[in-house]
């Protein structure tokens, strides 16, 4: 069972490539969205400005460390997030997005700063009770694999109006290349309402996650 | 001037004063809103607009209603532009002689 959890994941991530565990990437034309993901091994966060309906441009940082605790990396980048394919349904909404990164990347077993480079994509599928997403993102410089990939799939307890909170229970599964050999498996709670949308959640290490988006 | 004479006369300016004041609303059919947090977009964009006096988003039944300000005319054009770059497709666009009190009324109704 864990060899197909394994396997699927990875399929994911070859076949599409990010990190935060978002459901829109970005906001409305001519907003600003912030997010962010947080958690002991992995911490990200970023903020980007929609100049078109489909296009966004952003800063981010992530901290990545190994399980044992003994190596750290920290990424900076500037990034681009394209949706390069929207179908609207009657009830339902379904994506697909890519990711462009490339920034600084520093680690506490190598002297300096290199190069890295993350492109991304993420699939994914929206009902009002029901939703669906794979993403990955490749971390690489020179000498490093990081790779990302993560599959998400959740429900909501109940429809609601626009104006009210909407809780969704929401299962993440998801992997790095190099510095964790583990699947990390992660129920979330995820509240969404028209003004801010949270998750909480803790991974089968134990470990508190916890993601925000936020649109100006 | 004669007490039926008076009596028309209130009668007719009552008729112009009502209808000057009812309220006007576009009603908007939009296919893929099935989250409020994404859907937060269209209501920022459609309020920003000089015209709008408010907004309503009924997330189940796929509506968003647009009334316009006393003496203001919203128009469809942009309404579907604004909802567009918001994200969404509409599919059906219609004036309504309706607040969107009204409309949040009816739609609450309904459910």
């Amino acid at each position: 069972m864990r060899r197909l959890v394994v396997s699927i994941v990875w399929a994911s991530a070859v076949a599409f490539g990010p990190g935060a565990a978002v459901a829109a990437p970005m906001g409305f034309k001519g907003s600003v969205m912030a997010m962010g993901d947080l958690g002991p091994n992995w911490r990200e966060s970023w903020a980007n400005y929609a100049f078109t309906a489909r296009d966004a441009i952003g800063a981010g940082g992530l901290y990545m460390r190994s399980d044992d605790e003994t190596k750290t990396r920290t990424l900076a980048e500037v990034n681009y997030t394209r949706l390069l394919r929207r179908w609207n349904l009657e009830d339902a909404q379904a994506n697909v997005w890519l990711f462009a990164g490339i920034g600084s990347i520093h680690g506490n077993d190598f002297a300096g700063t290199k190069l890295a480079y993350a492109p991304g994509v993420q699939v994914d599928y929206e009902t009002t009770r029901v939703y669906l997403a794979a993403t990955a993102r490749l971390y690489r410089a020179t000498g490093l694999n990081h790779d990302f990939g993560s599959l998400r799939a959740g429900f909501s307890f109940y429809e609601v109006d626009y104006d009210e909170i909407q809780p969704w229970l929401v299962l993440e599964v998801r992997r790095m290349r190099g510095l964790s050999d583990k699947t990390e498996i992660t129920p979330m709670l995820r509240l969404i309402h028209n003004r801010y949308f949270v998750e909480l959640g803790v991974n089968n290490s134990r470990q508190a996650r916890a993601n925000f988006m936020y649109v100006f | 001037m004669n007490h039926s004479t008076r009596l028309l006369i209130t009668a007719a300016l009552a008729g112009i004063a009502t209808s000057s004041f009812a309220a006007t609303s576009v009603k908007a059919s939009v296919n893929g809103m099935v989250c409020a947090f994404c859907a937060q977009g269209i209501e920022k964009r459609l309020s920003r607009l000089p015209a709008t006096k408010a907004v309503y988003v009924d997330l189940k039944q796929k509506i968003v209603a647009v009334e316009a300000k006393d003496g203001q005319t919203l128009d469809s054009k942009t309404i579907t532009a604004e909802i567009t770059d918001a994200g969404y497709d509409v599919t059906k666009l219609e004036t309504v002689e309706q607040s969107v009190a009204e409309i949040k009324a009816t739609m609450k109704a309904k459910k």
